[in-house]
This record gives structure tokens, sequence and C-alpha cells, in this order.
């Protein structure tokens, strides 16, 4: 804001200080020591850095415009900057056939040494004909210029694991990059959107070390999404303390109680939020008195709903699609067993007075 | 009438503790574990006094399960080494025996034709306890994948399972359930036999001893 006032238009250059800055909101996001920052910065200015492809598939460019449209804007420039970008559907100058002309020049100019970022799912039903970029299928795109990149980058939870796309029924067969790119090294920034200090960190983490960062099973890195987002959380204690939100806007509510029992899914969420947060002015949707949606975890859409429940509810194959939460299936199959036990115990009672006791014959009989 | 039983030892005393180690350990886990998912008792009013309330209930909650992960594997263990009664071919319908003792519980239970009790437990009996253990397995592992978040090893292989901690989550709620089943008819047919039969199967469980009729036919 400041550089805006004091600058006016000059501001959109990134000065010296902004690309120091943001280079060491990367470091500390990546567990680096100050003494690695230098590094960074030379890596992050070297004149080899290489050329990224951005493609976009079926999403909604949430992804791309929390990078630009960051309220404090060192950031977003900074990776703008930072990436030699030489496709990127939303932000490129470049138009129609041009524009096409510019990723077949990368891929062939830089084969094999380009960075691939993939936002958006993929549609694989009906060979794909959901999602068509310049009479192409984005399984086309995506199987001509990943298999030719240095690596890929899967930014959003749709690239990641399908996202919302994917979820039930899943009508165009929306999937992640994961299961269509095999071979090339992928890394994945799932959250709807994901902090861009995460992905920032993975860009830079790869131009210093030439090497993805470690990553978990779901291949994500471990630097952003090792640590459950409950474990981590300021409203923490008051879980421990046993002091809850009970509805949102009662007296809980207002004194910053734990959000658990409103729905929060920090202890199924694995992200860096309670300690990055977002878009530099320390918020994150539980400091905003919402629960966590659990949007880095793969389905979320089906396993995290609805997101003010503790648990998914689930459908029960009887009536006319009846949909109960998991708590009142357990008592029906209760109120069942309790019923089943007490028809038993009448039969046995019933049998008594009607054949008298000889049960204990009968047995000798036999 | 006048009836003669003749005294047997069933059950050993390792397979004893681990009953009433389950027993136990299931009563903490499922008030604790439902607790867990619906935190009914806060401390609300009392602002400013630290009780760690639910941090205490989950602890209760992790001790009763390595309580009852001891006795799973007791009992696993006397699946292959403990006495006739306690070996897992006593009772499973794999053998021509058990296959006719199965079929015989059903009708049993169902008062269509009592069978004569046996010494260990009937094949229908010895079939729920295989399918209790199945699950007792889907719970540790769910509840060691929830407990360990940053196991990377854990996690692999849970995520691998489950998809990820919801979903684990998930199953290991709906799993409690059938363990609030398995204990409501386990009590109910353990005192259902024991009016019918005068076996003394409830106090087997902690004596070790039955009683079988004298003058039982030459059946099982």
């Amino acid at each position: 804001m400041d550089d805006y006032s004091e600058n006016g238009i000059g501001a959109l250059r990134l000065t010296r200080r902004s690309f120091i800055k943001g280079c060491t909101m990367a470091a500390a996001a990546l567990g680096l020591s100050e003494s690695m920052i230098p590094r960074l910065v030379s890596a992050a200015t070297s004149p080899q850095r290489p050329p990224v492809v951005w493609l976009h598939f079926q999403e909604c460019t949430g992804c791309s415009e929390s990078l630009l449209r960051a309220s404090h804007p060192d950031l977003g420039r900074l990776i703008f900057d930072l990436i030699s970008l030489d496709y990127h559907e939303t932000v490129m100058a470049a138009a129609g056939y041009q524009a096409e002309e510019n990723l077949k020049n990368t891929i062939d100019k830089y084969d094999g040494k380009f960075l691939c970022v993939v936002e958006g799912a993929i549609p694989t039903k009906d060979g794909g004909v959901y999602c068509k970029i310049g009479g192409r299928t984005a399984m086309d795109i995506l199987a001509e210029v990943a298999p030719r990149s240095a690596a890929v980058i899967a930014i959003g939870s749709c690239a990641s694991f399908g996202g919302i796309q994917a979820a039930a029924p899943n009508p165009t067969g929306a999937v992640g990059v994961r299961d269509l790119v095999h071979g090339k090294p992928i890394i994945n920034i799932p959250g709807c959107p994901p902090n861009p200090i995460s992905f920032l960190g993975t860009v830079l983490h790869y131009l210093t070390w030439k090497k993805l960062p470690v990553t978990d099973n779901l291949g994500r890195p471990l630097f952003a999404y090792g640590r459950k987002i409950h474990d981590h959380c300021e409203r923490r204690a008051h879980f421990d303390e046993g002091r809850f939100v009970e509805q949102f806007g009662d007296e809980g509510h207002r004194q910053g109680y734990c959000l658990y029992k409103v729905g929060c899914k920090g202890p199924a969420t694995f992200s860096n939020c309670p300690a990055v947060r977002f878009n530099d002015v320390d918020q994150w949707p539980v400091s905003a008195g919402h629960g966590c949606c659990g949007c880095t975890e793969p389905g979320f859409w089906d396993t995290m709903t609805p997101f003010e429940e503790r648990l998914p509810e689930i459908t029960i194959p009887l009536g006319q699609g009846t949909v109960s939460t998991a708590a009142s299936v357990g008592r029906t199959v209760m109120a069942v067993t309790a019923g089943a036990i007490g028809v038993h115990a009448a039969a046995g009672v019933v049998r008594r007075v009607t054949k008298g006791t000889a049960k204990k014959d009968e047995i000798r009989e036999e | 009438m006048r009836y003669e039983f003749e005294k047997y030892r069933a059950f050993g005393a390792l397979y004893r503790i681990t009953h009433w180690v389950f027993a136990g350990s299931c009563i903490v886990l499922l008030f604790t574990g439902y607790y867990i998912y619906e935190p009914w008792f806060t401390t609300m009013l009392e602002i400013g006094y630290d009780d760690f309330t639910v941090a205490n209930v989950r602890f209760m909650h992790f001790v009763a399960a390595y309580a009852f992960m001891g006795a799973v594997i007791a009992r696993f263990y006397l699946w292959f080494f403990g006495n006739k009664q306690e070996r897992i071919t006593d009772a499973l319908p794999v053998t021509k025996r058990n296959i006719k003792n199965f079929w015989g519980a059903i009708l049993n239970y169902l008062y269509i034709k009592f069978h004569v009790p046996r010494l260990g437990h009937n094949a229908l009996a010895g079939t729920t306890y295989l399918v209790t253990f199945l699950l007792s397995m889907v719970m540790i592992f769910s509840g060691f994948y929830l407990l360990f978040p940053e196991s990377v090893q854990l996690q692999a292989w849970g995520g691998a399972i489950f998809g990820s901690q919801q979903t684990a989550r998930f199953v290991h709620f709906i799993l409690m359930f059938y363990f609030i089943f398995f204990a409501m008819v386990h009590i109910y047919i353990a005192i259902w036999n024991d009016v019918m039969f005068g076996e003394g199967v409830v106090s087997a469980i902690i004596s070790g001893s039955k009683f079988l009729h004298l003058k039982r036919p030459k059946v099982d």
C-alpha cells in the first residue's frame, strides 16, 4: 500500500527490498536459516532459470487470482517476475494462434528443461471432450506438454486431486495430474486456493537445488503440508480445555473458542495455514470464525461436507433417498439390535409358557 | 427334578484376563470415543479454570486403546497356543464337526432345535469373534493413523488404505457402533445360555470352569 501511495505507478516495478522480502518469506516457509537466503536470491535472479508453461484446465482460475490479487502486491509480482512465464492463458498478452505458437516454441526450445504448472482438473470421460482449448482436449495438451517438461507442479486441489469437478458423481471423469502423468516428478500444492507462499517456496526450492522438496505420500511438500492444522491452531488450547463454539454467534463464538463442534476439519487436514496465513494480513478461515473446510485433502468435497458437521452425512439406501447423519444411522442400529434382543427373549418366554419347562429333558434326548 | 453335572476346566487364566481387559477397555473406549466425537460436557461456564477436559478424555481413550491392543495380541496368541477351547480351530466352521455345530447354533438360538452345549464356544460365536478380531485390527490401525499424523510411515500406509484422515476418522467412528452392537448381543447371549442350559457359562469367564450334563448324549 505504501509503495503505491509514495511511488505511484512506479511501484509496479518490483523493488530489490520487496524481492529480498519475498525470498525471506519463502525461506521461512521452507524452514531454512537466513544464511540460505542469498542462495535463494541468486538462484531466483539467475538468467538460466527455467521457463514456465502454465496450463489451465477445468478450474475457476482462483489459484492464479489468489497469487495475483494478494493484498500486499509484492508476493504475486515476485512469483511472476521470478519465473519466466512463457505461457499462461489468463495473464499472457498473446491470443489465439499466436498464443498456441508460444506454447509450441517453448516446448521445442526448452525440451526437458521447462517447468509445467497445471491449474485445474483434467476430464477423462468421453475422450476428455469436457474441456477443450484451441480445439484440443485437456488430456491431449497435458499428454503432449507434461512428458517434455523437467517437472510438473499441480497447483490447487483440482490439479492435485480433481477438486470439485471430481466430487461424486464426477460427471466428467475429472482426475488430477498424478492420475495421468507418470515418470515425471510431480508435486502437489493443494488448497482452494493454496497459499502463494507454499507455491513460491516450492519454485524457489527447485530453482536453488534443482530438485523438488520432500513430499508426503500424496505428493505434497512436507514443509507446507507436514503438520495437521489442528496441531498448530491458535484455538487448540480451547479444544484441550473443552471450550467450544456450540453454534455460530453464541457466547463461545464471541469468545473465540474452538470450532470443533461446528464442523472444523482441522483435525483431519494437513496444511501450514495457521502458521503462514493468507495474503499478508494474518488471516485464515479459523481466525475469521469459521472452521477449516479441509480443502488440502483429497476428495474434500465428498468427505468433508457438510462443512458445519464433524463427519460426513451418509445416504441410507432405503426409503426415498433419506439422508441421515452417521450418528443417527448408528442409533438406528442400536434400536434394531435392542428390538431383536427383545423379540428373541420374548419368544423364549412364550415358548416356556406354551411348552412348559421340559427343556433339559429335550437336551438329554438329543 | 434333579440334574447332575460334571465340572470341567474350560478357559485358562490368560484367556479370562484378556476377556476382562476387553470388557473394561471397550467400556472406556466407547464412552471416551463418543465424547471425542461429540464433547457434550464442557468447561464453557468455567472460564479461566484449567481442568484440561478434552485432553484428559483423549488421554483415557489412548491408554484404554493400548490396553485393548495388548488384549488383542494376547488373544491372537491364544488362538494358536491356548488350550483346546481357546484355539481358533476349535470354533471356526472349517471342520466338519464345526460346520455342523455352526448351523446347530443358529437353530438353537432360533428356538427350533436345542443343541448340546460344548465345552468351548460354538462355531457361530467363534466366527463372530474372528470378525470382531478383524474389525479390531481396523480400529487399531485407523487409531494409530489418527494418533500419529507426523509419522511418515504411518501416513503412507494409512493414506494408502483410508485415503485421508477424515475417511479414517469416519471408519473409526462407524465401527464403534459394531462394538456397541457386539457388546449388547454378547451379554444377552451369554445370559441366555446360562438361563437355558445351566452350564454356568457366565461364571466360567470368571472361574474358568463350566458344567456339562452328566448324562449328555455323545454328540459334539
